[in-house]
């Protein structure tokens, strides 16, 4: 396997063996998901000392726990005696967690606390400070998000995260409050590669009209660049597709309220926008508390998290071999909004992307065909094009990446496959090239 | 003495509900959506919330804004969903999948209202997809129907679905 011949960005080609192999799915396992920072949990899920939170980092089980001290630890979810897993709840609150087979048990910080016998039959030689929980490597927090890492010699969040912090801010700052998570976990079996799911929303505005559009005659309210029904029309000035941002990407309306198009009944969103747009404003700045914030958005942080401010839904991927995920899904709040508000997103995020979701229900099936269609003889032999609108992209001002307009573009797919590319090639991250096109000067420039 | 409380429903009333709930998965199965809709009652609730796996021991807080739901639906709502199914645009569901459900473990109790009766019930619903692969959806049902003139109507069902992770990429279907 040669990952050089597997993607080519100047061409918008991918094999499609990238979807079916299972010698690039172990490879991805130790280059992407063993390298990247991946998402672990919201601080919103875990408010309370003790609390905890079980997820994956690629296919590793993880409990993030946190600290009496306020902060926040995270652990492969795994005796460190006979390998059995320690926690079997999905999230809590516990003073310990005990392993099933044999008792032993565990602190909240990973200390080993318990052995069962350990006089009689260990006779007293255990050195237990070599049997605590193993920690993943780094853990660090962006505004309310918490993230982990596998591999030390990481470059920390805020650098991993760069300028696609310009756009993760219109919904982590905009408000003085912060955001949360909310409702429990939205967990789905798809059997497709994970690449797929990502690149649906990572960039692909063109299937919105064509693939949702039964969903779309159901409770659209709001015209969305110019997207309609069966794909009849879009209006390319109406927004844009970033990306050039090491692999991170935002896909965006510009009107500052169409985040709420697919809300049957949106006035009360509208209506709540428009009383704290001063507020977002004087935080953001007018270009992205005017143009951005209310919006629709899709903002994807590499390799599997993405988040849509106006929908207001937040997932991530997580792999379970080359052809199945679990994707998991949660509402996602402002928290300086009122109590009804919260009340009217949780639930038509539900309706919209939940597991019953309008939307959610079209993309299943497609995304498992493609992958399917990429395992057999002869298809896993050929390749897949994302080559829309290529060579159309540049510099656009007030905003950072490398922006094509428009929200039906395959630009930032190709970026997308860009980076895995980039990360399959390099043996570590001194082999990572990093580049946040077009980044700007400082902060204040954008107010200006 | 055995305790039965609340008392058990007529024998002719348990017949009745019974045989609508078998009628009403038969609609479902044939995609007899709006005959489907003249089963329920205006004022509707269609409820499935969503759960997580827990210690028995846990005592850690509700969770903030509510649990969210699968189904969280009114009439309107269930039309919505309908409207959707109906457009032509559901590629997920053309080819039709192959659909059948099985209900049993009926149970008929008397309501709070005297018009009204609590059934509670089992549905397992087989899907055989696109993909040639069946996939069985398991839930409990607890229903309130209303005796409107001769006709038995749904007023409230509230769903407990027993999958922790859904084994399917949509759920196109009703319970």
């Amino acid at each position: 396997m040669d990952v050089a011949d597997l993607v080519d960005t100047s061409t918008g080609r991918q094999s499609r063996s990238i979807y079916s192999s299972e010698p690039v799915y172990r490879q991805e396992l130790e280059r992407v998901f063993g390298r990247c920072w991946l998402f672990l949990a919201h601080i919103s899920q875990i408010p309370q000392p003790n609390d905890f939170f079980r997820t994956y980092m690629g296919e590793d089980d993880v409990i993030v726990i946190r600290q009496k001290d306020g902060s926040v630890k995270a652990f492969l979810n795994t005796c460190t005696h006979r390998g059995n897993r320690i926690c079997r709840a999905d999230r809590g609150n516990a003073r310990s967690f005990t392993c099933n087979y044999h008792g032993w048990s565990f602190a909240p910080d990973g200390a080993l606390a318990g052995v069962p016998l350990e006089n009689e039959a260990y006779f007293g030689e255990l050195d237990r400070s070599k049997f605590g929980l193993v920690p993943v490597a780094q853990v660090a927090e962006y505004k309310g998000l918490i993230f982990g890492n596998f591999d030390p010699a990481a470059p920390s969040l805020e650098d991993y995260l760069g300028d696609a912090k310009f756009y993760l801010d219109v919904w982590l700052d905009a408000l003085p409050g912060g955001t949360s998570l909310v409702g429990e976990t939205q967990k789905m079996v798809l059997n497709t590669n994970w690449k797929l799911p990502v690149e649906n929303v990572c960039g692909d505005g063109y299937h919105l009209g064509w693939a949702h559009a039964g969903a779309m005659m159901a409770v659209q309210s709001m015209d969305l660049s110019g997207l309609s029904v069966g794909n009849a029309s879009a209006n390319l000035e109406g927004g844009l597709s970033v990306a050039g941002l090491n692999g991170h990407m935002a896909l965006t309306s510009l009107d500052g309220v169409s985040g709420y198009a697919f809300y049957p009944e949106p006035k009360p969103m509208l209506d709540y926008l428009e009383a704290n747009r001063p507020t977002a404003i004087e935080r953001l700045g007018k270009l992205r508390g005017e143009q951005l914030w209310g919006s629709q958005i899709n903002i994807t942080i590499f390799p599997n998290l993405q988040f849509l401010p106006g929908l207001n839904w937040f997932r991530v991927y997580h792999p379970k071999g080359p052809g199945q995920i679990e994707q998991w899904t949660w509402a996602m709040v402002e928290n300086d909004m009122p109590e009804e508000i919260k009340t009217t997103i949780l639930d038509n995020q539900c309706l919209t992307f939940g597991l019953a979701g309008l939307f959610d229900n079209d993309d299943g099936d497609n995304l498992a065909a493609c992958t399917e269609q990429s395992r057999g003889w002869r298809t896993s032999q050929m390749d897949v094009y994302t080559n829309m609108a290529l060579g159309r992209s540049g510099a656009r001002e007030g905003f950072p990446g490398d922006i094509a307009a428009g929200l039906v573009s395959e630009h930032n797919q190709r970026y997308f496959y860009r980076r895995w590319q980039e990360h399959m090639q390099a043996s570590s991250w001194s082999d990572v090239p990093a580049y946040n096109l077009n980044s700007l000067a400082s902060r204040e420039a954008v107010d200006a | 003495m055995l305790d039965v409380r609340p008392q058990p429903a007529l024998h002719d009333t348990v017949t009745a509900l019974t045989q609508r709930l078998f009628h009403e998965a038969r609609l479902l199965d044939d995609e007899r959506f709006e005959e489907w809709l003249e089963l329920l009652c205006e004022d509707v609730s269609y409820h499935m919330a969503l759960k997580s796996r827990r210690f028995r021991a846990d005592r850690s807080a509700p969770i903030a804004v509510g649990a969210g739901n699968v189904f969280n639906d009114n009439l309107a709502r269930l039309k919505l969903r309908i409207d959707r199914l109906r457009s032509g645009f559901v590629w997920a569901e053309d080819p039709p999948n192959f659909v059948r459900r099985v209900v049993s473990n009926v149970e008929v109790l008397d309501a709070d209202e005297p018009n009204e009766a609590v059934v509670h019930s089992v549905v397992v619903i087989h899907r055989n997809r696109i993909d040639g692969q069946t996939r069985l959806l398991t839930a409990g049902r607890t229903d309130r129907w209303r005796k409107g003139g001769e006709s038995w109507l749904l007023a409230a069902r509230e769903i407990a679905l027993d999958h922790s992770v859904l084994p399917d990429s949509n759920v196109n279907v009703f319970f």
